[in-house]
This record gives structure tokens, sequence and C-alpha cells, in this order.
């Protein structure tokens, strides 16, 4: 990609209008921290989105309201009951990129190794996009497939609404790496719910081991409503892993990122369900 | 296109194509401590602070900073006044290529600004963006503790 | 043997430090000027084929392009591109542009343009004809019968009486027997016969690979480049171009690491043909995936070894054959396959050794000079090797290295019997604190509680392993040094080396050496080096021998340099030259009298009999002393994923003394997390047409801060009497360390030997599920 234009508009209005004039031309800028991986020569017209606003995290009832222009920076550094996406944050690529690289622009587009998919999916966050009329989308919605299909010209996504993981409730996550600063071979979320020793409900999200991040809903199934049993978990795992079509790469084999989901997602809950039980929120 | 931002503590007007990244825009500025050592914002070497933020030159278009605040290590320290951190890393032999040490340096600076005495742990996170091939970050990690402990000069 | 120094160890500041992080313009890239002309290089899509045309009319009249190189228009000169002593142990091989291609990322031909997009844009405008030919993917495909022969040109050559039949893909090949190593074995109570191999990995420096030329007003070639090896640069430069010597002046700046990638010699002919050519100053950088690909690689190595022990615990025979892939050239072939036995096999003593090495072409990246130079992948093989052995005869493997291991005094048939491409140099083990070491770092890393694998439960284990090492310090009888010294009338002194400083600190370690000697503060010295026009001949930074040996030529001319200072203050004191004594930057005479070092400038320069107080000496060496290293590690391993976490390194280094402490430790530090993430981590991954999918900071892993663990060095003080005041090399030895002590580690936590580098974690898992261990 070439850009032979740039344009910084300074509200949403400007920004939408821009992208309507501009169409298939515009290439939306975010913290540009992946257009590397846009490759080739083709000419596109550059339209930064950093100076709309929406660059915040504020509480609401039941959760956060975080913009779509705040950094993973902000996220790591956010503190607040219920608050969990500073863990998710402390894991991404480096903090030279943490301080460049957008909750918007990570979920925007989504490369198969993306980390905030993966836990939004978890968490069951609502993600709004400023058309015509603002529009909310379930994570359910959003993540099943890639989201440009959600995106009408001069569409922006403008907020996520997180919920907050409160009393009763636990999460976990997982992102397995090579090195500190890698692409995930497997990245996994869980959002749990307890009631005694009882899973109440839960959400397990898996992604880089899978090619669009996914909920495991095999594992949740034959959990949710039960005793936590490790037993349990692990026999679901298995089926899960018969169930699912994995991602392999010249680095690692389908075979081994489904032993990392054995490893990994139980864990997770694990850890989950302890800390629903009064441990870390 | 033409930008204004303020670099190293002057402003600075300049013409820059809408593709050129920050890296270049700042070497054709005689700006010689942000290298390019890979240039897709894994090794830290092109690393500069923009509006006290330490971030990836190479990935960030010129464009970007427009109206931005912009500081490299040319501006943090001198040959007869040198910050703490460069004092520190000196002292403890942590400088051997020199390569890297421009970007790393910066990012230390941005830790140090909002956190006076940052542990191991945190400084080993907000370097993380940095690679050196030389030292095996042992000596930074002691230069480095020394500034957090107020050790250093 | 003096014990008590001024400025000799002592962790003075590394003298460029402050500038290099004060954002000085140091590097090549700096000093370019904005005119200069910028090269891309057309680089082979294919493995091995044959260029049956290549038209580029149309990008010679692209805009902005001044030239364009390809083998149609250059001359076709064989040589090697390693920057070797001359005449060099590697095979002539290479020339500038051939009409065939070797890898993925072989040269094809050069555009010279005045921006990189211009210059980018004319590659694609270059019309080349292949012709593909069957390629050569493993050690084991090139030496088959019938292999595709990759250099079929009847001019590569040997520059010197070694093996080299190219006709069966061998690149170089070197042997040696001491007794019968089949009835050492017989004779042995126990005997363990294992392959192992080590795999591609890349030096990365973070500075890539960078060269300029520039026209001077004279008609001369200036060439700067990041180079570990100037003088050779400026010699292979001239045979390329088929220009004297004496046209090219070679200038190496500050260097963003080398670590034996720079030892080559492959970006200065073409930018200095280009600048010939156009007049013009030309500027070539590397990518990083150039970096990768068309630079050079440490050459993966199969290595079997054999060896007997008795009872006793004591080593009766030991066997090593290494053949090493050298990739589509010769580039170190011969020498980093001899270093493999040479710097390995005298450290473990036995009357009945046997070695053969042999390198073969491939269709695969190059390999070079790597830090540690063959005896990395050797040191592991062996060291794996030691540990297991000592398992099988019921002992600790620490008490088997103290037993078996050389001590000072000693020597080894190897010294003799491996050279550099001829015989070598017989010499006995000098210093040597080995044991002492081996003690300091098993106290450190808690040797004594690592415990049994098989008493080990959990998710994740934990093991300690170690290694024993050993290196040289210099090639002997090959390497040579020089050094100039000259007082200036403050009393401050000129050095001019030859040596090159890639960022270690040779310049201050040097300056130290000289100040010690000198009787002066470190300040007083002015150091410039690495210009062939203005600094005395120097091999360069390779082989572990800047300290060693260009440290004695620096000695040895600041001793003539006090000799003559002694005369002009004896004259002015009026008294003998022999009662005077350097130091403080004063000759002190008889009866309390003195005079500074500038009062004896002002009076040789200006005063009476005025001559220029200064010399200019060399040195060689006839041995090459051992630094030795006892290295630990300690690792945890997730059962579940494979995961090898280091939790602690410990490196004890008998480098003599140490010039200066702290920049002897981050030699030692820095090889060590290398030498982890080549054990763990790095890896070349390839298409089943050879090429690269990794080439890029992003898939090829090297480790942050945030992946290191504390890494201990400890310094045991040796003197070795033939260093300069008693120090040894340390720059190498400490890479070779980490890839056996982890292994053994590895073995000692979960029970599986590795065997193959490098320890990914899907390969460990792997290893656990096929051996049983979960």
């Amino acid at each position: 990609m070439k850009l032979i234009a740039y344009h910084r508009p300074a509200a949403l209005a400007e920004a939408r209008h821009l992208l309507r004039e501009l169409g298939a031309a515009a290439m939306p800028l975010a913290g540009c921290t992946s257009h590397s991986f846009v490759k080739g020569d083709e000419e596109r017209i550059g339209v930064d989105l950093a100076k709309i606003g929406f660059d915040t995290i504020e509480r609401a009832d039941g959760g956060f309201i975080v913009g779509a222009n705040a950094r993973v920076a902000d996220l790591q550094a956010h503190r607040a009951p219920g608050w969990v996406l500073d863990r998710v944050a402390l894991r991404f690529v480096s903090q030279p990129v943490r301080n460049m690289t957008t909750l918007g622009g990570n979920i925007a587009r989504i490369f198969p190794w993306n980390d905030f998919p993966v836990a939004l999916l978890a968490l069951n966050a609502t993600v709004t996009i400023a058309g015509e009329e603002d529009r909310q989308l379930p994570a359910d919605i959003y993540f099943d497939g890639q989201p440009a299909r959600h995106f009408k010209a001069g569409d922006i996504l403008i907020r996520v609404f997180v919920p907050d993981v409160g009393a009763g409730c636990g999460f976990a996550y997982r992102k397995d790496t090579l090195v500190s600063m890698a692409f995930s071979r497997l990245t996994a979320a869980v959002w749990l719910q307890r009631e005694g020793k009882t899973i109440r409900d839960a959400r397990i999200a898996l992604g880089a081991a899978v090619p669009l991040p996914l909920r495991l809903e095999l594992v949740e199934e034959a959990v949710v409503g039960k005793v936590y049993s490790a037993e349990l978990i692990a026999d679901a795992m298995e089926r899960q892993i018969a169930a699912l079509r994995w991602r392999s790469s010249d680095a690692f084999s389908e075979e081994y990122v489904q032993q990392l989901a054995r490893a990994h997602v139980p864990d997770a809950l694990e850890e989950a369900f302890r800390a629903a039980g009064g441990g870390r929120k | 296109m033409n930008i204004a931002f303020t670099l190293n503590g002057k402003p600075q007007e300049l013409t820059i194509s809408p593709n050129e990244k920050l890296t270049e825009a700042l070497r054709r500025l005689g700006v010689y401590s942000v290298k390019t050592g890979c240039n897709e914002g894994a090794c830290g070497s092109c690393v500069v602070n923009v509006n006290g933020r330490a971030v990836k030159s190479c990935l960030m278009y010129a464009a970007q900073v427009d109206g931005g605040c912009v500081e490299t290590v040319e501006f943090i320290g001198s040959l007869d006044n040198p910050h703490p951190i460069q004092s520190a890393l000196v002292e403890e032999g942590a400088v051997q290529c020199g390569f890297c040490m421009g970007g790393l340096i910066m990012s230390a600076k941005a830790v140090f600004d909002k956190n006076p005495s940052p542990t191991d742990e945190e400084l080993a996170i907000h370097l993380d963006g940095h690679l050196c091939r030389c030292t095996g970050y042992e000596k930074i990690q002691s230069a480095l503790r020394k500034v957090s402990s107020g050790a250093a000069s | 043997m003096k014990k008590n120094f001024n400025v000799v160890n002592k962790s003075v500041r590394k003298i460029d430090s402050l500038s290099l992080i004060t954002g000085k313009p140091m590097f090549v890239g700096d000093l370019k000027p904005a005119d200069a002309l910028v090269v891309k290089m057309l680089w082979s899509p294919h493995a091995h084929a044959r260029i049956v045309s290549l038209d580029a009319s149309a990008a010679e009249k692209m805009p902005g392009v001044h030239a364009v190189l390809h083998h149609g228009n250059v001359p076709r000169v064989l040589h090697t591109t390693a920057g070797q002593g001359f005449p060099e142990p590697s095979p002539y091989d290479s020339v500038m542009f051939d009409n065939k291609v070797r890898h993925v990322g072989d040269r094809v031909a050069a555009v010279a343009a005045e921006t990189a997009e211009q210059a980018a844009a004319a590659l694609k405008a270059i019309k080349v004809v292949y012709e593909e030919l069957p390629a050569v993917m493993s050690i084991e495909d090139a030496m088959k019968p019938g292999a595709p022969i990759i250099h079929d040109e009847p001019d590569a050559h040997a520059a010197i009486p070694v093996p080299y039949e190219p006709e069966r893909n061998l690149a170089a090949r070197v042997a040696m027997d001491v007794g019968d190593l089949e009835a050492g074995l017989k004779a042995s109570d126990v005997v363990l016969d294992r392959e192992y191999y080590t795999d591609y990995a890349q030096h990365c420096p973070i500075e890539p690979h960078v060269a300029m030329a520039q026209i001077a007003v004279d008609g001369r070639i200036v060439i700067t480049t990041s180079t570990q090896v100037p003088f050779h640069v400026r010699r292979i430069v001239a045979q390329v171009l088929q220009i004297p010597v004496r046209r090219i002046r070679v200038i190496k700046p500050r260097i963003g690491g080398g670590f034996g990638a720079k030892q080559e010699v492959l970006l200065e002919s073409v930018v200095a043909l280009f600048a010939l050519r156009t007049g013009r100053a030309v500027y070539w950088k590397y990518t990083r995936e150039e970096e990768f690909v068309s630079s050079r690689t440490r050459h993966p190595e199969k290595m079997r070894v054999r060896v007997g022990a008795g009872k006793d615990g004591k080593i009766r025979a030991i066997g090593l054959d290494c053949i090493s892939n050298s990739g589509a050239y010769g580039a170190h072939a011969l020498t980093v396959v001899c270093n493999s036995g040479s710097k390995i096999l005298p450290l473990y003593r036995s009357d009945i050794i046997h070695f053969v090495g042999e390198s073969v072409y491939t269709n695969l990246p190059v390999g070079g000079a790597y830090r540690g130079y063959g005896a990395t992948q050797s040191s592991f093989a062996i060291d794996c090797h030691m540990d297991e052995l000592a398992e099988q005869l019921g002992m600790d493997s620490l008490e088997f290295r103290r037993i078996n291991t050389v001590r000072s005094g000693e020597t080894s048939p190897v010294f003799r019997a491996l050279g550099e491409g001829k015989a070598g140099v017989e010499q006995s083990v000098g210093s040597c604190e080995l044991e002492r070491c081996m003690k300091l770092g098993a106290k450190e890393i808690g040797w004594k509680r690592r415990g049994r694998w098989q008493d080990k439960t959990g998710r994740f284990r934990r093991g300690i392993g170690m290694a024993a090492l050993m290196q040289g310090s210099s090639i002997p009888e090959i390497d040579m040094g020089a050094v100039s010294l000259k007082i200036n009338d403050d009393g401050s002194f000129n050095m001019l080396m030859g040596a090159t400083d890639i960022g270690t600190g040779s310049d201050t370690v040097l300056a130290q050496i000289a100040a010690e000697t000198l009787g002066c503060d470190l300040d007083k010295l002015i150091v410039y080096s690495s210009d062939t026009d203005m600094t005395p001949f120097d091999v360069g930074a390779y082989a572990s021998s800047t300290t060693y040996l260009t440290g004695m030529a620096v000695k040895n001319t600041a001793e003539k340099v006090v000799k003559q200072m002694k005369d002009v203050a004896a004259a002015m004191m009026e008294c003998s030259a022999k009662d005077i004594s350097l130091s403080d930057n004063k000759a002190h005479g008889p009866g309390g009298r003195s005079v500074t070092f500038s009062e004896i400038a002002l009076r040789a320069l200006y005063g009476t009999d005025q001559f220029q107080i200064g010399a200019i000496s060399s040195a060689i060496s006839h041995k090459s002393p051992s630094p030795f290293s006892a290295h630990f590690a300690e690792v945890e391993v997730d059962t579940q994923t494979g995961k090898v976490s280091v939790l602690r390194y410990v490196a004890a280094v008998d480098c003599g003394t140490a010039i200066n402490p702290k920049l002897s430790e981050g030699q030692t530090e820095g090889g060590v997390l290398n030498g982890i993430s080549y054990a763990l981590t790095e890896e070349y991954r390839f298409s089943p047409k050879g090429r690269m999918l990794n080439s890029s900071f992003l898939h090829y892993k090297i480790m942050t801060m945030r992946d290191k663990p504390e890494i201990k060095t400890i310094l045991v003080p040796s003197y070795e009497k033939t260093g300069p005041y008693g120090a040894k090399s340390v720059s190498e030895i400490c890479i070779n360390g980490p890839m056996p002590s982890i292994a053994n580690a590895i073995y000692n936590a979960v029970g599986v030997r590795m065997r193959s580098s490098p320890f990914t974690p899907e390969r460990v898992w792997r290893a656990m599920k096929e051996q049983g261990r979960i």
C-alpha cells in the first residue's frame, strides 16, 4: 500500500463524510501498526481517525465504555474494579506498539493472531458502529467472520462496551508465544460466573490456533450448570478439539496447537473459576 | 504536503510525501539517532517519543506528527550534560555497538518521566519493543536499576 | 608478572559510549551524502538455475537509473567473499555476478539509481530467463552419488593446497587421527555413539550490512563500510575490480554489531564498481530480509560423536565427525568445520583422537563466520555427549568433566594437527582456571540440588545442566595486528590501529593497555582505528584476536615510545634513562625530580635535538591461548506445551586478566543470550524450493529484555604469560555454552536428550511424547 494523500478529520462527521466520498480509495488509519501487513503497491488515501475523539475509558452501568481510539497502552494502564483488559494489553506486541495501536484498529480487521477479539468475545462486549445511525453489535455477531461486512462506506467503529467482571465472576487470559514479542500460536480467554462449586455461566473464546476467533461452545455447554471438574473439562476439550478446524503454519502443526488448547484452556478455566470464588476479579 | 511540529524543543516545518514514514523524515532532518534495523516495527532502533509516548517511527507516517511534539535522544542529553539514563548506561558498560540505544533510551525515558522508580519487571515490560544483540540486556538492566533507585548521577 | 595495574583491569568508561548514545552521526548510514545513488539488488527467486538470458536495456533507460550491473558487464574474477588472511583458506568459488544462481537470494543484477523507489522500479524492468536446475536441499542430498553439481564452473578452485572437490559438492575437508579410534573404543568399558545436528542461525546485528563508495578528488575510491575486516575489504575489492590496492581507501566508522557476519566482503565491491562507473557516491544497505537470506549464517552441522571411557571415568578415545552445510558458496567452509575440531577436542584429555571435518555445498543460504566459529556447533555435540556418557558411567557429570578436562601445562596433539588451511602450531596450555570456573559456577547455580529427572513430577519440571568450554585467542602464526603511537604537545598520544572495534570496546581496551604501558591517564589516548589510509594493518575483528594480539602490538609500540620518552626525560633531568620510571603522566627521576609528559613532548617537538616521539610496531602470536569457561543453566520445562524457560544462567569465565571487567562481562552476557535464543527460538524455515519463510524479526525470534533470564557472570582471573598484562580472549567462547547446558538441563528436568537444535516447544513436546515421558 502506498499513501498518495493524507487527511486527518477533526470530527466524526467529517471523517464519515471523507470515507463516503473517497469510497474504496480510502484507507482508514487508526494506530497504523498493522499497515506493514498490507502488501503491494496499491495507492490509497489515508484517513487518519486519531483526532475524532473516542479515546477515553469511562465507567458505565455494568461495565466500561472504551473509545475505539483508546490505545492499548491506555487499556494497559487503566485500573478499576472489574476491569481486566489490562492483562490482555500487557501481552500485546511491545510497548511502543501498545502506545500506538488502538482498540478499534485491532478489531476493525481481524488477522488470525489478533488478541482483543478473543478477549472481547469471552467478555461479551458490544461494539458500536457510527453510521447513518449508531448500531450496536454484540461480540458474537460482530466477530462472526470478518467485521468488514458490518461496515458500509463511511461507517466508523467508535466504541466498545466491555462488561465488568463482577462479583462471583472470573476472567483468565492465555497467550502462547515463542518469546514475549511474537505472534500468538494460541490465545484463550475465559469469562466465568460461579455459584459455590458450580459454574453458572461461561464464555470461552479461542484465537490464533483457529482461522478466526470463536467460542468453544462444546466446552461451554459441557461445563455450564455443572460442578467444576477437571475431568469434565478435559473430556469436553477433547470433543471440542475433534470438532474444530485448526490452523497450522510453517512454525507449528495442527497437532501442536491442539495440544496447546489442551494445556491452556483448562488451565484458564481453572484460574477463572478460582478468581470467581473471591480471588482476582 | 507540509507539516509543522515541535522537534526536540524547536518548531519545525517540513515538506513530506504522504507515504513518508517518520523515520525517513527525521533522518532527512539530520536526526541520525533514529535508526532503521528492520523497518517493520520489530527492532525498536527507530523509537522516538511523540507527545511523551515512545513509538516506532518506522510504523508511523510523518504526517501523523503534524501539530505534535517529537523528541529524540539528541534532545535529552549531550556529551557535557548527559541525561541520567545516558550516564548510567555509560558507567555500567551497557553501551556496546550503540545502534539500538537511541531508541531504547527514549523508551526508558518515557517510563522514568511517568514513574521515577520503576521495578525491573516494569522496565522489562516497557523495553520489550527493543532488540539488542550485543549486551544480553544485563548491563542495561543494571544501569536502569541505578536510575530507578536514584543511585545514578 | 605485573598484577597491580593502574588502568588495566579497571572498568573504565568505554571511550565512544557517550557519543554513541547522544545521537552523534557515527554509522555508515549517518555519513551518506544526500545525493548518493541508492543500490537495489535483483535476487534469485530460484534455488538453482542457469541464467539463459538477461536483458537490462529497459531498466538502464528508466528514470533516475545510472547503471545496472550483471554478469554480462562486470569482470569475472573468481574470489572468496570470506574476509580472511591471504591467500584465503576458503575456496575461490564466487564472482561478483554469475550466469548461474545457486540459492534463493543469490545475486542476479544490481541497479544504482537516484532513489530507492526508482531502483526498485528498474529491477522490475530487468528481463531474466532462467533454466531451473535440480536443487540440493540438505547435507545428505549434497553427498548422494549423482547429486546436482552446484559449482560446475571450471574456474572454481582452492587458493591453497587443501582438498576441494566441487564435482561432488565438497567445499572442504580436513582430518586427523592420533591412535586408532576403533581399537580405543573396543578397549573402553563404556562407549557412546550419537549423532547431533545444529541448524541455521543468523547473527542479527541490529544494523544490517551497509556500505558506501565515493570517488575522492584524486580519483581514488573511498569505501565507508560496516565491516569487521577493513584491510581484507581493500584487498578483495582490489582483486574483484582488478585495480591496484593503492586506489582504494577503506574507512570503518562505528559498526552496529557484526558477530562474524561482517567478516564478509559482500557489498563493498558492488558500491565501488558503481562509483567507478558513475562517478557518484553510491550507497547500499541491506534490508532485514536481505540480511537473513543474502548475508551469511551459522553453518548447520551434522556431527557424529563417539567416545569411549574406562570404568574409572577416564576418557580413552574420542571421535568427532562433522559435516557442515556451507550453503551455496564455501565462505569459511574449511576453517569453520576445522574449528569444530580444533577448538573443542583439546578440552577433553584423550590419547586417541579422531576427527574428520567436511563441508558440502547445498542450494541454501551461505554459511560464514559467526561468533564461536564451528566451536559453537561441536560444543553442543561434545558436551551433551559427555553428559550422557557420565550418566552411563554412573558419575556426576561435573565430576566427570573435572577429571577429564585439560589443565595448565598439558598439551594436545590437536593443536599441532589442526591449523587453518595448514598444520597447526604446537602449544601447551598456559593459564587455565577451568576447574575453578566449574567449582564457582556449580556453587552459584546450586548444582547439588539438581536431582534426577526420574524423581520430578508435576506439569512444570526444573533441571540444571552444564557445559565446559574452550576457544582460542587469535590464529597463531597467521594473524597480525599493528599500531602506531605518537606524542602531542600536551602529553597526549594519537594511537592509530588497524584493529576493528565493532561495538566490542576494543578501542577502549587497547587504549587501556597503552595507558598502562605509558604510565598516563586513559584520556590522554586519542584512538583512531581502521582506516586503511591512516592506520597500520590489522587482520580485523575475528578469531578472538584483538585484545590478545593487537593488545600485544599496542604494548610493543608503547614500550618503544616509553624508551624514547625516557631518553628525552633523562636529558632533561641530566640522569640515566634507566633510573627513570613513567607514571601519573610524568617521568620520575632520581631524587624526587620529575618532568611531565607534556614537558617531554615540548622538548622533543620544539626544544633541543627535536624528533617525533613515536613508534609503529606489530605483533603476531605463536600460540592461541584458550579462554576457558563453565556454563550452567537452570530451566523449567512445561511438560504440557514443551516450552523451555531458562530461569537462571551462570557463566564462569577464565579470560586471563580482564582488561576491562565490565566490558568482559558484557561480552559474556551478550554471547550467552545470543546462545540461549540460538538454542531455543531461532530457526530458519524453508519452503521445499529453498525459500526462507521467516526472514524477518517478526518471525525469526531473538529475545528481548522481557525474555531474558538473569545472567550471572563470574570472571575467574588467571594470568596468561604470553598475553598483554595476562589477557586472553573473551568474545566468542560465551556463545558456545547455552545450547549444551540447556540441552543437559532439559534432560535433567524431563529425561529427554535433545540432539537436534533448536529446542522449540513443539520439538521438546514431541520428544517427550515419543519417549514416553508424558
